[in-house]
């Protein structure tokens, strides 16, 4: 019964908010108009100056490679071609890659932001007797690691090696995104937890009841961080799983083309019997960036909402 | 903690949340504690042979040797690392709240949406295509920065941005915020809705115009979260980066472009000395804890959120 | 109550999930597929013992950067269909040779083939490579190889072979079309323009450069010629520092010229003629001859410059700057201009009389080369598959691909193709789905094994003809040669040192020489573009002097370099 109500205040909040937002500016004073009109030349020249060299790299995608090293493209293919996309999308290990990183990243984010919510909740209970102790535990993890040899002991020892596991393990529980949760809940009143505690509902029922759903804006930052994450991470791939064809992913396959650029400390004597390692050229490179890329981009505009109408009833802690 | 005589009463009625807490602890434990038995290759000499468990004891030589060698180069990869950490974490922060206020501030749904959107695309891009843009815009010849300063005037000849020291760090620095803005602002544009449109309202109803409504409400309303961000990120000023100091570096520059993780891939890992490079490692950590110790202390004694 | 058991169930739970999944690796839990996917390095080579007609599927790491091929590559399953096995090859990505190697040595988990390079020692050190010369008495293929004097140079300090260098081999003699190495390169348009003249030294060869650039200042549409141009981004500025010791005429020892005469290493950095160079780049830096940007210039900027025609004259490999050329070759259809546009190389010395030594012999290197790890589970499988791999028609699946598809044999039994083939061959995405060289396995050089044909269509004389340009030809044929080695001096016998780079390639800075080495290239890096740019040489000179030999204890790494000389003629000798 209690858990009803709670919901139901919940939901109030929620509404009164969006309410209160849309009357917000119904008034416009000269001072708006003249900050609006600043505002607005101010982010489309930023979103100009982003978005220029994105629609160059397009350009490249779709260019020729031989007449793309002569450089000068600007926009528009001076050779139009689709065959960059053809090269990549040809690859064989493709479909297998695509399925690996989707299912990492739903599989990730769904048990990392759970996971990370929950230890974030644990942590934001002011009166916790382990809340210090626990907290540094992980605040730590941001700043200390034991080197690529020794991790890659200890997850070979976890039978991490060659396994799916290796996506998923590792990144489970985000110091870092626990702190913006937890940052997010110290700032919902105390009084929602309190009154529900009096009616008598346990931390999982305040958990799932209540501060998940006034978290919805955070949660939305934090799986899209984690998502994100999962789909740009490669070096678990190219570590753990390197001879497990099954078990690749598309970062790791775009990888293995950007490396043939960047490879640190090569010598010129091996370089020259390496035969199969031509320079990708940069069109390519560009095509299977924006392929590689595009799925993941996909995802913002969906969460997009979770921002722009927040569904929080909003306590600002002073 | 074991002195208060409450504690073990405490610990009785927050039974719920300690059995909750287990798993997590041992989950860190295992996958970030364990691992760090690796630190002992700092003190060593390790060879693959012997392993970290046999390999021989040389007490703090590699420290010793991290800032001894090459005319102490190592004091030098440090200034340039905390230079562009610390411009990282300036202007970084600054952008990103600029941004997300600018973007909340903008009248139009629609178009708010695409301008975030886009803003964002660049993070995804890998930094080898990012220097790649970096490049062409600072190119000497027909580079677009040149060619614009030209056409306004500014400039008389070509300027060869990437061969002047003085340039490198801030050039980094621009780059860092050209991708990674309109990314971070998206923790502040989440922080921003949750701040009570209840004030906006009795703010302009009592006459406060838009700069000052920012002003007084939604800046202290991102305070928690800046403090929380700028705490963290105080603690990363010695990873400045290494790919793009890495690609955009070149001889001309190099006193300046050197980060701690370059020479760490220059004289350890690329080269075979594991233990250097844990060496190197450990003084990053040491120097990140102190910094996080201190910004969190400092927060608290403000009265202000704090890590733990 | 109630909650209070929900949480214990949910506790409960999530332990049990993080302990199951994290032991997810053995039961291959988790993903339906990563059962088959994780392979385990030699689960799939323990069946192949079994029946006959079933093929075993190796692996293998190569610790270079490298091009995967498809898994249904046409030709491997050719291959595979012949001699019942095959290799899935993968390679360096995103970190160091170094790095990658040293968590599998750590782990002590290999693929079954590893090419190791300079940690190969580590991995003998820790047993876990396996000693091909107790096997290879049943694989003839293996054994005779090298002969014996080079097995022992293989062996060195070790009592057994562990490895098997992959290049190096030469079957009969070398066809010569080629010059894929370091030289000083010119457009043959700036050498017609001027006749032809005969260029030997370096003073000789910026005059060309700079007389070519008077009269012709632009393009036809206008852009700047650029004179000459330098590339020294990271590793590869290579084409800015080791001119020295060509311009002294020495061969490619990498990191010095060794004496012929006292069999001592010298440091090719400081000597008269370093200095020469140096200030005559300096020269040229200040009148506009090379580009003003070259020090800050990226590989794609670099090539990029070079494709559009523009450059006239550099110092680089051949192999690196390749693609450039081959851009210029496409867009010279529609341009004629651009015809006169490729390059030939130029033996450039310091002084007129010193022999130049440009073109050199493949070179053994004794310090790289494919091994087989304890990990392989089916070590004669293995054997069996390099040995089979070097079979000549295997050979020849491998170099030139399938017959009648790849390459055409004429009535005298040459090889050759037409342009469709060849077009085919350049196309990254046909080569990864059809072509399958095994590029990393041992392979003969020079001639292939029947004889008639060169080992590769690159080395095919006829098929090298046929892709030069009537300005090329022309230009060739002003120099009395018919293919680019023959402009420069043939290759010598390789000194029984040579190459000296096979030494300091693999060198560590946990050792004081090594140190030294690194050291040497950081104050090169930072100091010589300086030097090139400086209003006041001397006075830039002195400086670089200075630094490096404070920074770098030279002599040390000298030293160990004459050691190493020392042992490499012990061991020619057959003293070891």
């Amino acid at each position: 019964m209690a858990e009803i109500a709670l919901e139901k205040k919940a939901k109030k909040a929620a509404e009164k908010t969006f309410e209160s937002k849309s009357s917000m500016f119904s008034r416009r004073s000269t001072g708006d108009i003249v900050f609006d009109s600043i505002n607005t030349v101010v982010l489309i020249v930023a979103t100009f100056i982003v978005l220029y060299p994105l629609l160059n790299m397009v350009a490249l995608s779709f260019n020729d490679g031989l007449d793309a090293l002569r450089g000068g493209i600007t926009i528009i293919p001076r050779k139009f071609t689709t065959k960059n996309y053809a090269e990549f999308l040809g690859k064989q290990t493709l479909p297998i890659a695509l399925r690996v990183s989707v299912l990492r990243t739903v599989i990730g984010t769904l048990s990392s932001t759970f996971v990370t919510a929950l230890l974030a909740y644990i942590l934001s209970r002011k009166d916790f007797v382990f809340k210090k102790s626990l907290s540094l535990l992980y605040v730590a993890t941001m700043y200390v690691s034991g080197g690529l040899i020794p991790v890659f002991l200890v997850y070979q020892q976890l039978g991490m090696t060659n396994s799916f596991s290796v996506y998923i393990l590792p990144g489970m529980v985000s110091a870092w995104n626990m702190l913006v949760l937890r940052t997010y809940m110290n700032g919902l009143p105390d009084s929602l937890a309190e009154s529900a505690m009096m009616d008598g509902a346990g931390h999982l029922t305040i958990f799932f009841k209540i501060i998940l759903p006034l978290c919805m804006p955070v949660i939305a930052t934090v799986s899209l961080f984690a998502a994100v994450g999962h789909w740009n991470s490669w070096f678990d791939a190219m570590l753990y799983n390197n001879t497990a064809t099954n078990l690749t992913t598309l970062q790791f396959e775009l990888q293995k083309m950007l490396s043939s650029v960047t490879n640190q400390n090569s010598n010129a004597e091996t370089m020259k019997n390496a035969t199969g390692a031509s320079v990708t050229p940069t069109t390519m490179r560009a095509a299977a960036t924006v392929i590689t890329s595009l799925p993941i981009i996909c995802l913002y505009p969906f969460l997009q909402r979770y921002f722009v109408a927040g569904l929080t009833i909003g306590g600002v802690k002073e | 903690m074991f002195k208060d005589p409450d504690f073990l009463k405490k610990v009785k009625n927050q039974k719920v949340l300690i059995l909750l807490s287990i798993p997590f602890v041992i989950y860190v434990l295992i996958f970030c504690y364990v691992p760090l038995f690796g630190w002992i290759m700092a003190f060593q000499k390790y060879k693959p042979k012997t392993g970290i468990l046999h390999s021989e004891f040389v007490g703090l030589s590699n420290f010793k040797f991290l800032f001894t060698n090459a005319n102490g180069m190592f004091i030098n990869v440090i200034r340039n690392t905390v230079a562009m950490g610390l411009i990282n974490l300036v202007l970084g922060t600054i952008f990103a709240i600029g941004f997300a206020i600018l973007l909340s501030e903008f009248r139009f749904t629609t178009g708010k949406k695409v301008i975030q959107t886009i803003s964002y695309l660049p993070h995804f891009l890998s930094m080898v295509i990012v220097t790649g843009i970096v490049y062409d815009v600072l190119r000497m010849e027909n580079g677009m920065l040149n060619n614009f300063l030209t056409s306004i005037g500014a400039i008389d000849s070509n300027i060869n941005w990437l061969a002047e020291p003085k340039y490198f760090w801030w050039i980094c620095g621009f780059a860092n915020l050209w991708k990674e803005t309109g990314w971070n602002s998206i923790i502040y544009l989440a922080a921003i809705t949750s701040i009570n449109p209840d004030l906006y309202e009795a703010a302009s109803i009592d006459g406060a115009g838009r700069l000052s409504r920012i002003w007084h409400i939604t800046l202290p309303g991102l305070k928690p979260t800046i403090i929380i961000l700028l705490i963290m990120n105080v603690g990363n000023v010695l990873n400045a980066g290494f790919e793009i100091q890495y690609m955009l570096g070149n001889g001309l520059v190099q006193e300046v472009s050197q980060t701690i993780d370059i020479y760490v891939l220059k004289y350890g890992i690329g080269k075979g000395n594991y233990s250097l490079g844990t060496a190197a490692g450990i003084f990053k950590s040491v120097v990140s804890i102190i910094l996080i110790w201190a910004s969190n202390f400092a927060a608290k004694r403000m009265g202000e959120e704090s890590l733990y | 109550m109630k909650n209070y058991k929900k949480v214990i169930t949910f506790s409960m739970a999530a332990l049990l999930v993080m302990g199951m999944v994290s032991c997810g690796g053995d039961s291959g839990s988790g993903d339906s597929d990563s059962g088959s996917g994780g392979s385990n390095a030699a689960s799939s080579t323990e069946s192949a013992g079994g029946a006959t007609g079933e093929i075993k599927e190796f692996t293998a790491f190569h610790a270079v950067p490298g091009t995967e091929i498809d898994s249904d590559n046409e030709v491997q399953q050719i291959i595979a269909e012949k001699i019942g096995a095959k290799c899935k090859d993968t390679w360096l990505v995103g970190q160091t040779a170094a790095e990658a190697m040293g968590v599998r040595i750590a782990g002590g988990d290999y693929t079954d083939f590893v090419t190791a390079g300079a940690a190969l020692p580590q991995m003998v050190d820790a047993g876990t490579a396996v000693a091909i010369d107790e096997y290879w008495d049943d694989y003839p293929n293996i054994k005779n190889f090298y002969t014996e004097a080079q097995w022992n140079a293989i062996k060195g300090e070790w009592d057994h072979v562990y490895l098997m260098p992959q290049f190096g081999k030469r079957y009969m003699y070398d066809t010569g079309t080629i010059h894929n190495d370091e030289a000083f390169w010119i457009q043959t348009r700036v050498l017609k323009d001027q006749d032809y003249p005969k260029l030997e030294t370096l003073d000789e060869y910026f005059d060309c450069i700079e007389k070519f650039i008077e009269k012709h200042p632009t393009m036809e549409d206008g852009t700047p010629n650029i004179g000459y141009s330098i590339l020294c981004e990271d590793w590869r500025y290579f084409c800015l520092e080791n001119a020295p010791f060509f311009l002294d005429g020495y061969p490619n020892d990498g990191c010095c010229i060794v004496d012929e005469t006292t069999h001592k290493a010298i440091d090719y950095n400081t000597t008269p003629t370093a200095k020469k160079y140096f200030k005559k780049l300096n020269e040229e830096y200040k009148k506009g001859i090379i580009d003003p940007e070259t020090f800050t210039m990226n590989y794609d900027t670099y090539i990029s410059k070079l494709s559009t025609g523009r450059v006239c004259g550099m110092c680089d490999q051949h192999w690196d700057f390749n693609d450039g050329e081959l851009a210029i070759k496409q867009e010279a259809l529609n341009k004629a201009e651009l015809k006169g546009c490729t390059y030939v190389p130029q033996g450039i010395v310091i002084e007129k009389g010193i022999k130049e030594r440009y073109h050199s012999d493949a070179a053994l290197d004794v310090s790289n080369g494919i091994t087989i790890t304890t990990s392989c589970k089916d070590i004669p499988g293995a054997m069996k598959f390099i040995n089979d791999l070097l079979d000549p028609e295997i050979h020849t699946l491998r170099n030139w691909g399938v017959k009648d598809v790849d390459y055409l044999v004429g009535e005298d039994g040459l090889f050759y193709r037409t342009q469709e083939m060849r077009d085919n061959a350049a196309q990254e995405s046909y080569r990864n789905h059809h072509l399958c060289p095994y590029g990393y396995f041992p392979l003969y050089g020079g001639m292939a094994l029947d004889g008639i044909n060169a080992c590769n269509p690159d080395n095919q004389p006829k098929e090298f003809y046929d892709s030069l340009s009537e300005e090329v030809k022309e230009c060739l044929a002003a120099y009395n040669a018919e293919t680019y080695t023959q402009l420069l001096n043939p290759s010598g016998e390789n000194a029984p040192w040579y190459p000296m780079w096979s030494y300091s390639n693999n060198l560590t800075s946990d050792t004081d020489n090594g140190l030294a080495w690194a050291n040497m290239a950081e104050v090169k890096h930072a100091q010589l573009p300086k030097v090139c740019m400086a209003d006041d040489f001397d006075k830039a000179w002195d400086e670089y002097m200075n630094v490096y030999n404070s920074t770098a204890d030279v002599q040390c790494f000298l030293d160990s370099l004459n050691v190493e000389i020392q042992r490499r003629i012990d061991v020619a000798e057959g003293k070891k």
